[in-house]
């Protein structure tokens, strides 16, 4: 990275790129990560709760990642 | 309960940069990055006005209006949400943190964050002295950083680094819970604005724009909240430091200063050590 790392707004159609250029050479599962985004996103909207953006990736989060310690854990959500 | 939040005011802003100096000198960060930045609303590059020149066809809105941007520390932060190991969270005075012994370095929460206010450290991070600066612990390489709303100073009763060395009083810092606050008289008195409301975020970080405030006239390093006597610029219904000016500072800390009466105090950059 050339340069330098710093706070700044991104137009969200452009967000999406940036968000899987970020992601791209990560460990972790890219694809996963960007769609997570896009879901925290609307969990903040509204659009999405807590518990159905916990239910969703809770799966992949495991599989991904081995725990899955989201704070959005709907209460008596059974971990497998 | 105790909400912490910060209200910039734009119009007091001078673009100076000393608080993403400061920032970067308080808490360590690393060579190549900031936690905050002094952005324009004219465009990405430093300094960049908006609108034109009356000539040549130009609009005559030509503006300079700086915009200091770090981590907004969101009350829905979708970087708490996604962060898979809980290393991102919100304390509950509101700050959101990192706990970098948790931070595997996924960058979930940075894809995440529509304010990109995180930064990840790519390489073994550098410091200028080498040993650092500021006092803060360094981050290790893998993990990622950003604007923490100086917890280290907040939990000593003291302003963040960039709140106390802002030379225009155009960062003030506060309890949002509590109505008697300056920065809940602020909001509620002047034009505020959060960025990018539409993501529904709703940051702890507030901007004044249209008419300027009275700001936060530098009177101790200490937080608003550990003062006995918060006037001259919180008396809420005037826009100028009440004569009661003179009667501040008493008992706090060596960097304050007294007012006369009447006048508007300005700022003497108080150093950001922390130290005691
Ligand atoms: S500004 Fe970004 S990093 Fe800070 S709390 Fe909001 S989403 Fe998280
Ligand atoms: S990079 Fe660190 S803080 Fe961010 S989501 Fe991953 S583990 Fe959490
Ligand atoms: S509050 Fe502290 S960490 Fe955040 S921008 Fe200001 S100086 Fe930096």
């Amino acid at each position: 990275m050339s340069d330098p790392q710093q706070p700044r707004l991104t137009p969200i159609d452009e967000w999406e790129d940036e968000a899987e250029a970020m992601l791209d050479d990560v460990e972790y599962d890219t694809d996963l990560g960007v769609q997570m985004a896009r879901d925290a996103i609307r969990v903040s909207n509204g659009e999405l709760t807590d518990a159905e953006f916990h239910e969703k990736y809770h799966e992949a989060v495991l599989d991904e990642f081995g725990e899955d310690e989201r704070p959005t854990k709907p209460e008596g959500f059974e971990d497998d | 309960m105790t909400k912490h939040g910060l209200v910039i005011d734009q119009e007091r802003c001078i673009g100076c940069q000393a608080c993403a100096v400061s920032c970067k000198q308080e808490n360590n960060v690393p060579m190549g990055q900031f936690w905050n930045r002094v952005l324009t609303e004219g465009g990405e590059k430093m300094d960049t006005p908006s609108g034109g020149y009356p000539e040549d066809g130009g609009s005559g809105s030509l503006d300079m209006q700086y915009q200091p941007t770090a981590c907004q520390h969101c009350e829905n932060a979708p970087c708490v949400k996604v962060c898979p190991v809980n290393a991102t969270y919100t304390r509950d005075d509101g700050i959101v943190e990192i706990d970098y012994d948790k931070c595997i370095g996924c960058r979930y929460c940075m894809a995440a964050c529509p304010y990109n206010a995180r930064v990840f450290n790519w390489d073994e991070p550098e410091h200028m002295p080498e040993e650092g600066t500021g006092d803060v612990e360094a981050r290790p390489q893998g993990v990622v950083e950003k604007c923490t709303f100086c917890s280290h100073r907040v939990d000593e009763g003291l302003d963040p680094a960039c709140v106390v060395n802002c030379p225009a009083d155009a960062r003030i810092f506060g309890d949002l819970d509590d109505e008697s606050s300056t920065v809940s008289k602020y909001i509620d008195k002047y034009e505020t604005d959060q960025l990018l409301e539409d993501r529904g975020t709703d940051p702890n970080t507030y901007y004044i724009s249209g008419e300027m405030s009275p700001g936060r006239p530098q009177t101790s390093d200490k937080m608003e909240s550990e003062l006995d006597d918060v006037s001259p610029w919180s008396d809420g219904d005037d826009d100028v430091p009440s004569e009661e000016a003179d009667s501040v500072g008493g008992e706090s800390s060596g960097s304050s200063h007294s007012v006369e009466g009447g006048e508007i105090p300005y700022a003497t950059p108080a150093k950001s050590g922390g130290d005691d």
